[in-house]
C-alpha cells in the first residue's frame, strides 16, 4: 500500500549526493554584455518579458522572476574628486543564490522543491501545484509563479535550476559558458571560494577597500540562510545590489510566532471553562 | 585616495533603484476568505466544546448550535484553497508528504482532519435532537462525542492559530517583523467563532444567562485581539504603514478595529443588564460586528502585505535587526 501511495504521489528515492556545484559571481568582471540573460533564456526555452524600457541605466530587466534567472543590474555611480564628476558603473549578473538552508524548500508544501545531488535547489515541475508559498518566502525576491492561465508552464513556481539537465551531463551551465570574461564561475563549491578569497586579496591589495564577498560560510549573510552556493564578490554594501544585509530564514523565530498563537489559544480555553462553569 | 568610497545614490534607501528586494504574494481574495472562515470555524467548535463540557444544561443545548456553524462555515474551505493554487487540480500534493515544518502542509492536514470531525460532531447532536433520523442517525450516535470535541479543539486551535504564522513565516516585512501575527490570528478566529454562536443562539431565542456567557466568553478574545493587535502594531512600526495610514487606512480603523473589536465591547457591555428581546438585539449586532470585524482584519492585512512587498526600505530594515 505504501508502495502504491509512492508511485500515486511520484515519491522517489533521492539520488545520491555528489560534489556541490555553484556559481561564483566576480561583480568586479562583469561588463554588462547580458550574454548569461539571453544563453539562460534561450537554454531553458524561456519566454521573452516584453521590451519595456524601465529608464534605469541599460536595466530593461527589472528583476529576477518566474521566466528570468539571470538579471544582470547596472548601478551607475559618481563623485566629486576634486577633478569634477568621477563616475563608475557596477554590473552585477543576479541570480538564484541556492541558498544551503533554502526558504523556498522549507516552505514548500508538496515536496516539489527539493536540494539535488548537486546540493542546488531544484522545482520539480510535474509535483509543484503553485501554491504560491516559495514566492514569499524567498528572502532575496528570485522565485515566482507564472500566470495560472499563461503559455509557459502555467501556474507553477519557476527558478534557476542551476541548468540541472546540463549537470547531468558534466556540462557547465549556459550563463557561465557564455560569460566572456569569467566573471560568472561554475565549479565545486569549495573549490570557487577558494579562488573568491584569493581574488578579493588581489582587489584589496589594490585599494578596492568596499569589496566583499557575499554568501560565504564565514559572512553575516550566511547566519540564517547558510552559505549561499551561487555567491558574489560585490564593490559595495550589499545593499547596493539590493541583497539583504541578513536575509531572513522564517524557520528561525516559527516556533516563537506558533508559541503567541497556541498562548492565546489556551488563554481563550480557560477563560471558556471558567465563565461556563463559574455559572450560578 | 579611495576608489572604492561612492556615495549612495538617489532613491533614498540606497537600494538598487527603487526595485523591491522580494516578490509580491501571488495570492487572491481567496486566502484571506478561507483565513476567515476557518478562524470562525475553529472558533465556534472550541466554544461549543467548552459550553459542552464546562456549561449548564442550557449552555450545552444552546452552544451546540456551534458545531452546525463549524461545519458549515468549513465547507466552502478546501475550495477556497484550492481555487487559489496555480494548478487546482494537483491540490492533493498538499498531502503527498507529511511536513509540519511548512505551515502550508500543516493547515492542509489540520483543515482534512478538522472537517470529517465537525461534520461528525454536528451529525451527532443533529441526531441526539431528533434532526437526523434513520440509518445516518443510528450512524452518527455512534460518533464518540468527548474524543471528537478534544481532537476537534486541538484541531480547531492549530487552525486558527497556524494562519497568521504562515504569513509571518515569510519575508513579506508587514507580516514577517512582529512575531505576534500569529497569535492575532488567534483571537480574531474565536472572537468571530464565539461570536457566531452568540448570533445563533440570540437567534434561536437562548435563555439570557447562557447569551451573557457568550457574550463574556467573546468579549474575552475581542479584548485579547485588542491588545495583541497593539502589540504587533508597535512592534512593526514604520513597517506597518501601508495597514495604518495607506489606501487600507478606512477599512483597517473603521473596520477591523473600530467595527470589529471595540463597537461589539461596547454594545456587549451595553446589554450585559438587559434581558430578553433588547438582549438578543444587541448581543446580534455586537456578534455580527466581530464577525465582519474579523473579516477586514484578515483583508486588510493581507493587502497590506502585499503593499509591504514592494517596500524596498522597509525589507532592508527586516534584514539587519
Amino acid at each position: 500500500m505504501i508502495d502504491g501511495y509512492k508511485r500515486l504521489m511520484n515519491i522517489e528515492k533521492p539520488p545520491t549526493p555528489k560534489t556541490a556545484k555553484g556559481f561564483f559571481t566576480d561583480t568586479s568582471l562583469c561588463i554588462g554584455c547580458k550574454a548569461c540573460e539571453v544563453a539562460c533564456k534561450q537554454w531553458n526555452q524561456l519566454p521573452a518579458d516584453g521590451f519595456a524600457m524601465t529608464g534605469n541605466s541599460y536595466d530593461n530587466t527589472g528583476t529576477l522572476g518566474a521566466t528570468t534567472w539571470r538579471h544582470v543590474q547596472f548601478i551607475e555611480q559618481a563623485k566629486a574628486n576634486g577633478q569634477g564628476q568621477e563616475q563608475r558603473w557596477l554590473m552585477m549578473s543576479d541570480v538564484c543564490k541556492h541558498c544551503a538552508n533554502a526558504a523556498c524548500l522549507e516552505a514548500c508544501p508538496t515536496g516539489a522543491l527539493v536540494r539535488t545531488e548537486y546540493g542546488t535547489v531544484y522545482v520539480q515541475q510535474d509535483i509543484c501545484n503553485g501554491c504560491g508559498f516559495c514566492v514569499a518566502a524567498c528572502p532575496f525576491g528570485v522565485i515566482d509563479r507564472t500566470p495560472k492561465h499563461g503559455h509557459f508552464e502555467a501556474g507553477t513556481a519557476h527558478k534557476c535550476t542551476l541548468c540541472y539537465d546540463r549537470l547531468k551531463d558534466d556540462m557547465t551551465p549556459a550563463c557561465a559558458k557564455s560569460c566572456p570574461t569569467a566573471s560568472i564561475q561554475f565549479g565545486d563549491v569549495e573549490e570557487l571560494r577558494t579562488r573568491a578569497r584569493r581574488r578579493l586579496g588581489e582587489l584589496q591589495a589594490r585599494g578596492e577597500s568596499k569589496a566583499r564577498l557575499y554568501g560565504m560560510p564565514e559572512g553575516r549573510e550566511a547566519e540564517e540562510v547558510g552559505p549561499l552556493h551561487a555567491f558574489f564578490l560585490l564593490l559595495d554594501e550589499p545593499e547596493r545590489y539590493n541583497l539583504p544585509a541578513v536575509p531572513r530564514l522564517p524557520r528561525k523565530t516559527m516556533a516563537q510566532r506558533y508559541g503567541w498563537s497556541a498562548a492565546v489559544g489556551v488563554g481563550f480555553a480557560l477563560v471558556g471553562a471558567l465563565v461556563f462553569g463559574g455559572r450560578r | 585616495m579611495d576608489a572604492a568610497n561612492f556615495p549612495r545614490q538617489g532613491g533614498g534607501d540606497g537600494g538598487y533603484y527603487n526595485y523591491p528586494v522580494v516578490r509580491r504574494p501571488v495570492w487572491t481574495w481567496e486566502v484571506p476568505a478561507y483565513f476567515w472562515l476557518g478562524g470562525m470555524a475553529a472558533g465556534a467548535y472550541v466554544t461549543a466544546a467548552l459550553a459542552q463540557n464546562f456549561g449548564s444544561a442550557d449552555d450545552r443545548r444552546v452552544a451546540a448550535g456551534g458545531y452546525y456553524v463549524a461545519a458549515a462555515a468549513l465547507v466552502p474551505c478546501a475550495p477556497l484553497l484550492i481555487a487559489d493554487l496555480g494548478r487546482p487540480d494537483r491540490f492533493y500534493h498538499m498531502l503527498r508528504i507529511f511536513k509540519p515544518l511548512s505551515p502550508m502542509n500543516l493547515g492542509a492536514w489540520t483543515l482534512t482532519a478538522l472537517t470529517p470531525i465537525a461534520f461528525a460532531r454536528a451529525a451527532s447532536h443533529a441526531a441526539s435532537t431528533g434532526l437526523l433520523r434513520g440509518p445516518l442517525g443510528t450512524l452518527a450516535r455512534l460518533v464518540p462525542t468527548r474524543l471528537a470535541e478534544l481532537a476537534g479543539v486541538v484541531l480547531g486551535l492549530t487552525l486558527a492559530g497556524y494562519s497568521g504564522v504562515l504569513l509571518a513565516a515569510t519575508n513579506i516585512p508587514l507580516w514577517a517583523k512582529s512575531k505576534l501575527l500569529g497569535g492575532l490570528f488567534m483571537a480574531s478566529g474565536l472572537a468571530s467563532g464565539s461570536a457566531a454562536v452568540t448570533l445563533q443562539a440570540a437567534w434561536r431565542g437562548a435563555p439570557d444567562g447562557s447569551l451573557h456567557r457568550l457574550a463574556m466568553v467573546e468579549s474575552a478574545a475581542s479584548a485579547g485581539e485588542m491588545a495583541i493587535l497593539t502589540g504587533y502594531l508597535l512592534q512593526s512600526g514604520k513597517t506597518a504603514r501601508p495597514l495604518t495610514s495607506g489606501r487600507l487606512r478606512a477599512p483597517f480603523w473603521l473596520g477591523a478595529v473600530g467595527a470589529g473589536t471595540l463597537l461589539p465591547l461596547l454594545v456587549h457591555r451595553m446589554a450585559g443588564r438587559r434581558q430578553g428581546r433588547p438582549l438578543r438585539i444587541l448581543s446580534s449586532a455586537a456578534a455580527l460586528c466581530t464577525i465582519a470585524g474579523s473579516l477586514a482584519l484578515r483583508w486588510t492585512i493581507f493587502e497590506a502585505g502585499k503593499v509591504s512587498s514592494e517596500d524596498q526600505a522597509a525589507s532592508f530594515e527586516l534584514s539587519s535587526e
